[in-house]
């Protein structure tokens, strides 16, 4: 596939017109120590300097609340409406890790079972990825089979240089964006780009503070439901959904409607969390998942057995985030070393 | 380290006599610059617990999980999360008689982030220090030292209670209060702004808040068998998550904390987008101690908290 690189401030321009011309949802900094990724008018407000984002990108894709449908109940008759989408959009600034993230839930939303509000988005928005320039020390994607600039789901690919910006086009999507402004571009014609992208990766290869070696463990898990590791952890998790909301992959929601009136209103749909006691309890009051013990079994269950028994794909791709933020230290990269550890004395 | 000690002995000797039937205290985390809360119920894992300045977490609140259990339950609690423990008291959260508390003195706490920024991850601390001056922390290669200017927790730099309030054994030498810089300058510098510029702040918070309820998770004020955020019928606050519905959490659980809260730092700590949550306690807390001329909540197991006493002699007519 076709490389380009662009200019610094080319780059900035390129970003005012697709502000322009799309919604534009890029990271933004928020506070001393929180990126968040939110539609941005421009250049101006973007921070292409973040290593990881604090909540992960999935939600452009699948937004926390997301409004389905509006109903009337007027006159004795039912009429629904359909909620607004968003339309065309750049998803810019993407990290590996969060664009494989997205790869993970496209079989969820887009595969046997066909999401239409989902599948709308992903259609409409473009991905731009951008290859790390830092590994974060929690940081372990190449545990996962990803990588600091392997940037494949992306539609582009930007890799910073020492003047300016690769772009490797890696679909037909991001050619036709390119091809729109190409005003902005030059052709790679030293063929620099992947050299340099490729040198970047065996640079950061070198920084990752902590390796995570998933051989066998989900095969244990297959063998093993019950297991007292279980219990032991989740004493100290608070059930608060901190990790399961930051996570790219985790996916769980509910749908409730909203009405004043009981005549008008809206179905919409929100996040919800594995983690928290009410996501089981089933109208009668009973629970599958009593405890937190269940709970927190069925999150690492869901990441390091689960997803692969459906998806062939690792349910975690490796971003650290929850890492950084469980107020109780609940680290998945220690609870895989933990299950093997566990796997060998059994 | 003379505590640590006392308190890996006296943690043993609880167990051994079957006088408490779990202890609940810190034990080292994943990565040098954390630690987890550990639960110990065997002599033999006793050794695993530690003290040292990077023990942040308030544990108080895990007495709630064990409160049906038969035998007791130890808990370590510094200063400020000894408020916690007369708080869950005097709310009838658990009994007195089924917890034991290890109090420790407690000089102050280092900011994790540049523990993290200096030492290797899977280093392990084998000693820790705080002098009047600095934090020094050995590990089996070398000793890190930071001054306490540079790397006092924030929370710790107003601690009003180094010593807990109420303890069964005290693990070290009591440290007077030593006065503490004024809790509530960030909360008057706010108080100062228009209206319009306050209003501002706090949307620019709220409207970044995940609803994950790790605040309220964490919170030792917290103790509603059902809270009102979790009820679908009636539903006080939508599960939306938008601007108007998370100011609507943010008021109501600040005012269902108010008198209440012990000013921990918990829920501030806990939340992962930062929102400065105990600016908006201490708002409250700096209104009732105003109004009301009482002690932070939780400091004295006899005072109770002004919005849950009565008297006959309340000058308002409602009461
Ligand atoms: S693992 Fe950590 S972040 Fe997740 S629910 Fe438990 S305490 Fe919260
Ligand atoms: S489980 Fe944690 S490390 Fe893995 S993808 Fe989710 S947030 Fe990232
Ligand atoms: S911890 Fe932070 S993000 Fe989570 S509900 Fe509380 S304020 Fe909101
Ligand atoms: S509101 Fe925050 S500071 Fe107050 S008691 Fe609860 S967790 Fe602690
Ligand atoms: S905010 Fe109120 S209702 Fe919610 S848990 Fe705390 S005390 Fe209970």
């Amino acid at each position: 596939m076709k490389a380009y690189t662009i200019t610094r401030d080319n780059l900035g321009a390129w970003l005012d017109a697709l502000a322009r011309d799309y919604t534009l949802i890029a990271p933004v900094r928020e506070e001393e120590t929180v990126s968040l990724f939110k539609p941005v008018r421009g250049f101006a407000e973007i921070n292409l300097g973040y290593t990881n984002s604090t909540v992960s990108p999935k939600g452009w894709l699948f937004p926390q609340t997301e409004e389905m449908f509006f109903f009337s109940t007027g006159g004795g008759q039912i009429t629904l409406a359909d909620a607004q989408t968003p339309g065309p959009a750049v998803l810019f600034g993407l990290r590996p890790c969060d664009i494989k993230g997205i790869l993970a839930l496209d079989p969820v939303f887009n595969g046997a079972y066909q999401d239409c509000y989902y599948q709308k988005r992903r259609q409409d928005t473009i991905l731009v990825g951008l290859s790390c320039t830092r590994v974060e020390r929690h940081c372990f994607c190449t545990s996962m089979g990803g990588g600091p600039t392997d940037g494949g789901g992306a539609d582009l690919l930007l890799t910073e240089m020492d003047d300016g910006y690769g772009i490797e086009v890696l679909t037909p999507r991001g050619e036709e964006l390119v091809n729109r402004y190409q005003q902005y571009f030059d052709a790679d014609r030293e063929n620099r780009v992947i050299p340099a992208r490729e040198e970047l990766g065996k640079k950061l290869a070198g920084q990752f503070t902590r390796n995570v070696d998933t051989t066998g463990v989900k095969e244990f898990l297959d063998q093993h439901f019950e297991l007292p590791y279980w219990g032991e952890l989740a004493r100290r998790c608070l059930g608060c959904g901190i990790c399961t909301y930051i996570c790219p992959t985790c996916h769980c929601f509910d749908i409730f409607d909203q009405s004043p009136d009981g005549e008008l209103g809206v179905r919409s749909r929100c996040w919800d969390s594995c983690m928290f006691s009410h996501f089981t309890r089933m109208a009668g009051g009973h629970n599958p998942r009593p405890t937190q013990k269940e709970r927190v079994r069925n999150r690492f269950l869901h990441k390091l057995k689960y997803h692969r028994d459906r998806y062939n794909l690792d349910g975690c791709v490796g971003c650290g985030r929850c890492v950084t933020r469980c107020p109780v230290n609940i680290d998945i990269r220690q609870i895989i070393a933990d299950l093997q550890e566990v796997a060998r004395h059994d | 380290m003379k505590i640590q000690e006392n308190l890996r002995e006296t943690a043993r000797k609880l167990l051994a006599d079957g006088e408490a039937s779990l202890v609940i205290g810190y034990a080292p985390g994943s990565e040098v610059s954390r630690v987890v809360p550990a639960f110990i119920s065997r002599e033999d894992e006793v050794d695993r617990l530690v003290w040292n300045p990077l023990c942040i977490n308030n544990l108080a609140k895990y007495l709630l999980d064990y409160r049906h259990e038969p035998g007791k339950v130890a808990v370590v609690v510094k200063g400020c999360d000894s408020r916690a423990i007369n708080r869950l008291l005097q709310d009838n959260q658990i009994t007195r008689e089924k917890v034991i508390i290890l109090g420790i003195p407690c000089p102050g706490l280092i900011n994790p982030d540049l523990v993290a920024a200096r030492l290797d991850p899977g280093a392990q601390i084998t000693v820790a220090a705080v002098s009047e001056q600095d934090f020094s922390l050995q590990t089996e290669e070398e000793t890190f030292t930071f001054t306490r200017d540079e790397a006092l927790l924030k929370k710790c730099r107003d601690c009003e209670q180094h010593t807990p309030v109420i303890a069964d054994f005290m693990l070290g030498e009591e440290i007077p209060p030593n006065d503490p810089a004024d809790p509530f300058v960030a909360v008057k510098t706010l108080e100062e702004l228009p209206v319009e510029e306050r209003s501002a702040y706090w949307d620019k918070q709220f409207s970044r808040c995940l609803r994950c309820y790790a605040c309220r998770n964490v919170c030792p004020a917290c103790t509603c068998r059902e809270c009102v955020f979790d009820q679908a019928e009636p539903c006080w606050v939508a599960k939306a998550n938008n601007l108007s519905e998370n100011t609507a959490f943010h008021l109501i659980r600040a005012f269902h904390v108010a008198g209440r809260c012990v000013d921990c730092g918990e829920c501030d700590r806990v939340c992962p987008v930062n929102i400065p949550l105990s600016l908006l306690n201490r708002k409250i807390l700096k209104d009732i101690k105003d109004l009301f001329n009482v002690p932070t909540p939780g400091t004295s197991l006899e005072e109770l908290p002004p919005l849950g006493a009565f008297t006959k002699s309340d000058p308002d007519e409602f009461m």
